[in-house]
């Protein structure tokens, strides 16, 4: 039985503070979090070795204070142990490299119905909480035992995305990056928290290929309009268009199956699209 | 005695030296030793508490107002006081902890006519010109504050912009001609990194410049200038910290760096190439003291003394056309001198045995001289001239300007306790606590 331990699903840069609208909105994810526990799996599917081939790091800096663990450089990155399936023995080297990012990840539910979807494209969800990234992991394993041929695409690491995305990704290696329901910090002092803001974005355009698409969704528009405005102004960036979102099954996809996204439906909430294009590099540019 | 000189730096021309000590700058004349500038930040420590107080009345009325909102569209359970406390300034008590209020970073155009440094105490990066002709040769052209701790800047090379990264990782691009200074908020990064950012340099290749950015986790970020939200690349190949960029005086292609691992990287920046790793822990460890050891909390039996590398300089030799490297490890009684190879490689030269540990090192180029910034208790000595031999080796010089630049110096202290932190690079490690 795969639970997750409640004590650990605080947001991790969460504060004791008064701030009503901050308020209102942890009760409703600890709703959500609750609801999660009960979420089970068979018994015998939980036993899991997992060999981590890189290293541990110390934490201790001013914007997370997680140990991670993380590759020194893209190429150090053992990722057969993410898609078994996905490495030749022979040549000792991967088929097929990850494409597709779901940044904080949460519960995954966006990996799962992404997987087969994109069954030959590697996909890989991030996560910074380790009793989540640790559910999502157990969540697709059983996946993967129940039918063998599908979900061999789709895998989970624990890692800050807001700071060691270029120790995973080489140039141009992505072709789309979700950002669903991102944690809102509706503080302004703590916007430099926000996944999204105009510095991060140049190290996102860095792990995008050009053509390739970066998606966000949110409950609150506050934060809607925050991406969109930052996204807007950056110059490797170009929103598409409502045509486009309505003819781009992953725009369908992020819609309804992330865990967030099902509970705000739920409760009959509003969401808030915006997607942009990675725009090339300018000629003078290197 | 006097505090010793927190930074120095010297003119490549030879004709001045600068120096920082708390929050002074001096500049010293290289032909007779003649004090010729002097900045004072006027502003104090009970600047930064006072700013300190008036955001924290800020936040409160902020707060005080959300509550009120939240009051109306939820009811609360509780009804407790609402008066609000105000806090008076604090007054730091005897054992408060000391506020440092220093210049931080210094730095000197290649020319020699623009001046650049970092304040505590506002936050600010100040801009001077430097006019020999003038009375007091620092002239202030601009103060500019910023939203949060400055910690390394470098001028563009074009000399119309000064790029000043800070504790929290972002750098912004201030105009040097713009004399009025811009607003806080209207000030927007040109990069950042979610990581404190320990140094940054300006480079150039094939016409085009580039900007590097070091940060306290191990990466090195290689960005286009002034278009800098296109990221060129990573330098992947540190495990631990950086404090040093520097890039070569004879090859803008290479770019030495260093912090907190036990070797300097050498690289070709350009190409994303790492050319060499130099180990420096067998030329040190027989100058490693107790100093060292990691701070008593994460002290173990198994903990190793630290190295910690303050300061990176080369030099092609005039007249032997070697090309050299220096390096100073903090609080470390030595300069190691190396020879940098065509392919490359690197030899060591000498490590020149000191009897204090120096705080800072700069190289007056025109001399082939170098100057330290002794960390001692001498009332009349406090730097110190080395010469560059053909060979690569040092030789302590004998110089009267030592002691007419140590006496410009006027800031006295009863102890060595009394000096501001010399040593802080160390600080910079991350630690997991166990
Ligand atoms: C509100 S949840 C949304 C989860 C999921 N995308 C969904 O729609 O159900 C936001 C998630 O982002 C994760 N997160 C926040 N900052 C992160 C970071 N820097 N790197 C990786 N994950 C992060 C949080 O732990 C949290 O699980
Ligand atoms: C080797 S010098 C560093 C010089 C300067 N940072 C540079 O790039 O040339 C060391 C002295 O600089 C001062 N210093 C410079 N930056 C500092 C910082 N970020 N924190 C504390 N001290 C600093 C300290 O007083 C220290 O004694």
């Amino acid at each position: 039985m795969a639970s997750v331990d409640k004590r650990d699903l605080n947001v991790p840069t969460a504060e004791a503070s008064n701030e009503s609208k901050k308020k209102q909105y942890r009760e409703k994810r600890k709703d959500f979090r609750d609801g999660q526990k009960n979420v089970s799996f068979e018994e015998n599917a939980i036993e899991l070795p997992r060999k981590r081939f890189y290293r541990q790091r110390a934490h201790s800096n001013p914007f997370s204070d997680h140990d991670l663990a993380y590759p020194s450089r893209p190429d150090s990155m053992d990722w057969s142990q993410l898609y078994p399936q996905f490495y030749d023995q022979e040549k000792k080297a991967m088929t097929s490299h990850v494409e597709i990012a779901d940044i904080g990840c949460g519960y995954g539910g966006l990996l799962i119905s992404l997987a087969k979807e994109f069954s030959d494209k590697l996909i890989l969800g991030m996560e910074i909480r380790v009793q989540v990234t640790q559910y999502v992991q157990d969540r697709i394993d059983v996946l993967r035992r129940q039918e063998e041929d599908n979900y061999q695409n789709i895998a989970v690491l624990r890692g800050n995305a807001m700071k060691f995305l270029p120790n995973f990704f080489h140039k141009g290696q992505l072709s789309k990056m979700f950002f669903c329901f991102p944690d809102p910090h509706f503080k302004q002092r703590k916007h430099k928290a926000r996944i999204i803001t105009s510095t991060l974005l140049s190290e996102y355009a860095y792990v995008l290929r050009v053509g390739g698409v970066i998606y966000t969704i949110t409950d609150v528009e506050d934060l809607h309009n925050w991406m969109a405005q930052h996204l807007e102004e950056h110059p490797l960036f170009q929103r598409l268009d409502k045509e486009w979102e309505e003819q781009d099954k992953c725009v369908c996809i992020m819609t309804n199956s992330t865990e967030e996204g099902k509970k705000v439906s739920r409760n009959n909430g509003r969401k808030w699209i915006a997607c942009f294009e990675r725009l090339p590099n300018p000629d003078d540019c290197d | 005695m006097k505090h010793p000189f927190q930074i120095i730096k010297a003119s490549s021309n030879g004709e001045f030296l600068v120096t920082s000590v708390k929050n002074t700058v001096y500049v010293s004349s290289l032909k007779d030793g003649r004090l010729i500038g002097t900045w004072c930040d006027e502003l104090d420590s009970s600047y930064t508490i006072l700013k300190q107080h008036e955001s924290k009345l800020k936040k409160l009325e902020e707060a005080e107002r959300e509550n009120e909102e939240g009051d109306a569209s939820k009811k609360t359970k509780t009804n407790d006081s609402k008066a609000v406390k105000v806090p008076k300034i604090p007054v730091p008590g005897p054992g408060a902890p000391q506020i440092y209020n220093y210049i931080r970073t210094l730095e000197l155009s290649k020319e020699g006519d623009i001046l650049v440094l970092t304040t505590d105490s506002d936050k600010s990066v100040v801009i001077f010109k430097i006019d020999l002709s003038a009375e007091n040769c620092l002239i202030q052209m601009k103060r500019q504050p910023l939203p949060k701790r400055p910690c390394a800047v470098s001028l563009s090379l074009d000399k119309k912009y000064v790029t000043v990264a800070d504790k929290f990782g972002d750098v912004y691009n201030i105009s040097i001609d713009e004399q009025t200074a811009s607003q806080e908020k209207d000030l927007r990064p040109i990069l950042g990194h979610v990581s404190m950012l320990v140094d940054i340099a300006i480079c150039e290749h094939g016409g085009k410049s580039f900007i590097l950015s070091a940060d306290r986790d191990e990466h090195i970020r290689v960005s286009n200038y002034p278009k800098s939200y296109v990221i060129k690349g990573w330098l992947y190949g540190h495990s631990s910290f950086i404090s040093n960029l520097h890039i070569s005086s004879f090859d803008s292609n290479l770019l030495i760096s260093g912090g907190g691992d036990d070797y300097l990287c050498l690289w070709n920046w350009y190409d994303e190439k790492l050319l060499n790793k130099v180990q420096l822990r067998n030329l040190v460890e027989p100058y490693l003291t107790d100093f060292h050891l990691p701070p008593e909390r994460f002290l173990s039996e198994d903990s190793v003394k630290e190295i910690s590398i303050s300061k990176i300089l080369t030099y092609r030799h005039p007249t032997s056309d070697s090309n050299l490297l220096f390096v100073l490890c903090e609080n470390v009684k030595a300069i190691l001198v190396f020879k940098i190879e065509k392919d490359y490689t690197v030899n060591h030269v000498q490590t020149l045995a000191l009897s204090t540990s120096l705080v800072d090192l700069t190289l007056i180029e025109s001399d082939s001289v170098l100057i330290g910034s002794k960390d001692t208790d001498s009332q009349t000595e406090i730097i110190e001239f080395y010469s560059i031999k053909d060979s690569g080796n040092l030789e302590v010089l004998d110089n009267e300007l030592s002691k007419s630049i140590s006496s410009s110096n006027k800031i006295e202290v009863n102890s060595r306790e009394e000096f501001y932190p010399l040593y802080y690079i160390n600080t910079l490690r991350k630690r997991s606590e166990h």
